[in-house]
């Protein structure tokens, strides 16, 4: 075959051509564009928010799409082709530096975003997404509202679960601390509240949950546990204060139960997220541990009733029924220790 | 007036200076965001600074600015050397240069004041569209002029590849970035991702291989004084890259709400794709066998080699990244950031700048200033690149791995600390590589010994 200008130049023009009628002109006639059952409209502040995404790169990181691999590891539903409807551009992203938000909506409150957009650090430690603060309250706001309507009607449904607890939760921290507290203690269910830690609060344990609570909860409940951490003055309400929890235990001696309720399935209507996906079952009771030793200077860990012990637990005696030792005195102990 | 635009082989010098300097600017852009993944506070609330800006600027500089402009230029000398003629309008090509260069600049400003249309490759505001397109169609009419009025009846391979490669460019860019929506770029819904992703593989694909294939073409016989080994594997090799390439846009999104026969053809053809890759290896394998130490000896003849190399490895891992059942792990993190920038530098990079070793004192009549600096160019960027796709896939297959067990993502992030830091270091090579490129050719056009005896293809 001799290659003659006429039929290289003809020749690619009509393959090519013949590739793009199968590959994008074929789809393009015979796709429909039909909203699935989940789909609902965008209103102006969430479209505003959708080309705030688009314009800044952030599907760089974030994708918009549930895979059938996601599925059965944390993802409740795999996205379909109805999802998109009308959104354009369909910005689906080709990287998960951060996690995929296509059922963002609701997972978390308006606040929370706030705190979060400000800077991810605040309410996630270890965050690699940019601070976005430089784009003012009004974008901030913008972009909120459309990662509030992700998901669509699950999104709403969650938005709605959110709404309704922010507003008890919210007169329960105007109450005052103390009835806010004995309001956040009922929520959580009878059995739980009469439950010590099963697990011994030895050093190992609280340096385990030491390590938790600064890559997790570090920025909203503060270095010394007073809930006044960075986010803290982004969110209604802010960050329960530990240390007036002595004064809350249940029947005087119970608290293990009550954090790992509470820390499992977060607080709904609150910035205090869940963190069951990523924390599991060891994790929640050491940094319960953590947080009881530190920051209320008591644990209920291994009082009765507790069961068979697990089988690698050490012999332990708890020390911090009583007179608990001062932040003070527990750091001395960690330098001496290293 | 504008003499200088009159002045033979000027406007594809013109495109390879641009293309040196965007090797630096592309390149520095890389480093941001680079360090944002080290430390994000790093720069912090500084936006023009910020990843998801600096980002998008970096890719469109580096593919479009650095390798896209060095290609252009490279082929802008070698067509109508070989078709034995001068180009038909150095004035349209410098129209060419300018439309192109208009575009590639407007990325670095628009981007950083957040102003994108934001799919992946066609980022681009429909103005700066609007102006490559008339980039392309200038360069097709330029070229098939030329064509037409060669004094050389056999079109040599590399000819064929570079003109081809605008007749492809032109529409498959009015398509993928739906121009005729200026306003987004994009059309509403799910359809959209399949015009995205049709342009995302014919950037790499139809713009950027052909373009590269065509430089190798064209140096490597040159270098070892022996005719290329087989005209049918080079016409082979030709039309399957047009068949098959443009078939495979969708192995992009195959783990998307898409079609499923979409998804098959790509995941087949994509299979196929191996077989151009291997076809353009061989047949410029066996016109060097033998003749190595040439190769090998050449300033510009190691670059093309070690660029056809990681073609090889290219085109064998996107093969096997297609599958589905590879996707389970690669897809969705740095795994594939490695295969990009094997892809991308390794492959067209490596030719691009090879091209230019060995062409640049062709067009500017003078010897490179400086063969060492050459050879520590090839050095800084082969280190830098190498330690690039080893990093970044071992971070990939981490990431991969730990989500398939059901890890978050957040847990796994610090897990790529040390990654990041050997990945912003690494980098620092390719960016002193692109720092020394672009002296030693403003120091070669302005040093460079004369080469007396002109010298005829
Ligand atoms: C450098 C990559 C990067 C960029 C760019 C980025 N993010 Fe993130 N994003 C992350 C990471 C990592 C996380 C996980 C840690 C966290 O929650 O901060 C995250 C988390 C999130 C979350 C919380 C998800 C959840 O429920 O846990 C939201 C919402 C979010 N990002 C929105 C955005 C928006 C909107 C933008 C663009 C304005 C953006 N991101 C840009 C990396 C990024
Ligand atoms: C984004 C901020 C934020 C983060 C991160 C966060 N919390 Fe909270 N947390 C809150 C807020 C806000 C409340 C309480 C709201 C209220 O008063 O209704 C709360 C309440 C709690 C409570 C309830 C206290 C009680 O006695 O009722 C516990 C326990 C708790 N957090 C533990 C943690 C732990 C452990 C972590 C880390 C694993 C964590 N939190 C991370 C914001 C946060
Ligand atoms: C000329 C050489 C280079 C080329 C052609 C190139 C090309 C690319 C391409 C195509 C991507 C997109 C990858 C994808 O979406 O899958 C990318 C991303 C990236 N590149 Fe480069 N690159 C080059 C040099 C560099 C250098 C020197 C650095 C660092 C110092 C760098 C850092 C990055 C980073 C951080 C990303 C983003 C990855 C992410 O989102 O996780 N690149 N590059
Ligand atoms: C045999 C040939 C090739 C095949 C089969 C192939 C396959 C693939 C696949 C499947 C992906 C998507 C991976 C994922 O997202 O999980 C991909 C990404 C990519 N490929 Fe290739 N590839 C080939 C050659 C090339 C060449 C020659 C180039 C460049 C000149 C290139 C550039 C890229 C780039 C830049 C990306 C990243 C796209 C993104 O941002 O996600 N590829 N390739």
């Amino acid at each position: 075959m001799k290659m003659t200008p006429k039929i290289f130049i003809i020749g690619s023009v009509l393959v090519w051509a013949a590739s793009i009628s199968l590959m994008v002109i074929f789809p393009w006639i015979s796709m429909e564009d039909e909203p699935s059952d989940i789909w609902t409209p965008m209103n102006e502040k969430e479209k505003a928010g959708h080309d705030i995404y688009v314009n800044n790169g952030c599907h760089y990181c974030h994708s918009l799409y549930v895979r059938t691999i996601d599925w059965g590891k944390g993802a409740e539903r795999i996205s379909k082709m109805g999802d998109y409807y009308q959104m354009q551009p369909a910005i689906l992203g080709t990287e998960r530096t951060g996690p995929d938000l296509s059922q963002e909506g609701g997972e978390h409150t308006d606040d929370w975003h706030k705190a979060h957009f400000i800077n991810p650090r605040y309410t996630n430690p270890l965050s690699l997404m940019p601070s976005w603060e430089f784009l003012g309250e009004k974008k901030i706001e913008q972009l909120t509202a459309y990662m509030q309507h992700l998901g669509w009607k699950m999104a709403d449904k969650r938005m709605a679960r959110q709404e309704k607890w922010q507003e008890k939760a919210i007169e329960a921290y105007e109450a005052g601390p103390d009835s806010n507290i004995t309001w956040l203690h009922n929520n959580v269910p009878e059995e739980w509240r009469n439950m010590p830690n099963p697990y011994p609060a030895t050093d190992a344990a609280l340096a385990r949950g030491r390590n938790i609570y600064e890559n997790f909860c570090l920025n909203c409940h503060g270095p010394v546990g007073d809930g006044q951490g960075k986010a803290a003055k982004y969110l209604d309400p802010p960050p329960v204060n530990f240390t007036t929890l002595k004064r809350h235990l249940a029947e005087d001696k119970y608290i293990g139960g009550i954090f790992y309720y509470q820390i499992m399935n977060g607080i709904t209507g609150t910035a205090m997220p869940y963190f069951k996906r990523q924390l599991e079952s060891e994790k929640i009771w050491d940094v319960s541990n953590f947080v009881a030793v530190w920051f209320v200077g008591y644990t209920d860990a291994n009082i009765e009733p507790r069961g068979i012990d697990a089988s690698y637990e050490p012999e332990w005696e708890n020390p911090y029924l009583e007179d608990p030792p001062t932040m003070e005195e527990m750091d001395k102990k960690k330098e001496e220790d290293q | 007036m504008l003499a200088f635009t009159r002045k033979p082989n000027s406007a594809a010098l013109a495109f390879i200076i641009a293309g040196s300097v965007w090797f630096v600017v592309g390149t520095i852009y890389g480093l941001f965001s680079a360090i944002h993944l080290v430390s994000p506070e790093f720069f912090d609330n500084i936006p023009a600074l910020v990843f998801g800006r600096t980002r998008a600027i970096h890719v469109n500089t580096v593919l479009y600015g650095f390798v896209g402009s060095l290609l252009i230029g490279l082929g802008m000398y070698y067509t109508p050397a070989l078709l034995k003629r001068r180009i038909w309008s150095e004035q349209l090509g410098w129209l060419s240069f300018m439309f192109w260069t208009v575009t590639v600049l407007s990325g670095p400003i628009t981007f950083s004041m957040g102003m994108s249309q934001g799919r992946e490759y066609t980022e681009y505001l429909w103005i700066f569209d609007v102006s490559l397109v008339l980039a392309v169609l200038t360069m097709v009419v330029n070229m098939v002029m030329t064509i037409l009025r060669r004094k050389e009846n056999l079109l040599y391979v590399s000819v064929w590849y570079f003109t081809a490669t605008f007749l492809w460019v032109g529409g498959s860019y009015f398509l993928g970035n739906v121009m005729w929506n200026p306003s987004t770029g994009a059309l509403p819904g799910i359809l959209d991702s399949i015009f995205h992703w049709f342009w995302g593989h014919v950037l790499p694909g139809l713009l950027l291989t052909p373009m590269a294939v065509g430089v190798a073409y064209f140096v490597i016989p040159r270098i070892t004084r022996t005719p290329l080994y087989s005209h049918t594997l080079s016409i082979l090799g030709f039309w399957t890259l047009v068949v098959f390439y443009s078939h495979i846009g969708g192995h992009h999104i195959v783990q998307a709400p898409m079609p499923n026969w979409l998804k098959m053809i790509s995941a087949v053809d994509s299979m196929f794709m191996f077989l151009p890759v291997i076809i353009v290896i061989v047949n410029l394998w066996m016109t060097w066998r033998g003749k190595g130490g040439r190769i090998f000896g050449d300033p510009a003849g190691k670059w093309i080699a070690l660029g056809l190399f990681w073609y090889l490895i290219v085109g064998a891992q996107g093969s096997l990244q297609s599958l589905p059942e590879m996707q389970v792990i690669t897809h969705f993190n740095n795994w594939t950031v490695g295969h990009a920038h094997i892809a991308i530098l390794g492959f067209s990079g490596f030719l691009a700048i090879g091209g230019l070793w060995h062409i640049l004192p062709m067009i500017t009549r003078r010897q490179l200033y400086s063969k060492k600096l050459v050879e520590v160019q090839f050095g800084l960027v082969m280190i830098g690149l190498t330690g690039f796709f080893i990093v970044l896939t071992i971070a990939g297959l981490i990431q991969g791995e730990s989500w398939y067990n059901g890890e978050v993502i957040y847990r796994v992030l610090p897990e790529l600390d040390a990654y990041m830091v050997l990945r912003a270091a690494l980098g620092m090579f390719i960016i002193f590589g692109a720092f020394i490129g672009l002296y030693n050719v403003i120091m070669t056009i302005k040093k460079g010994k004369p080469i007396d005896s002109v010298e005829h293809n």
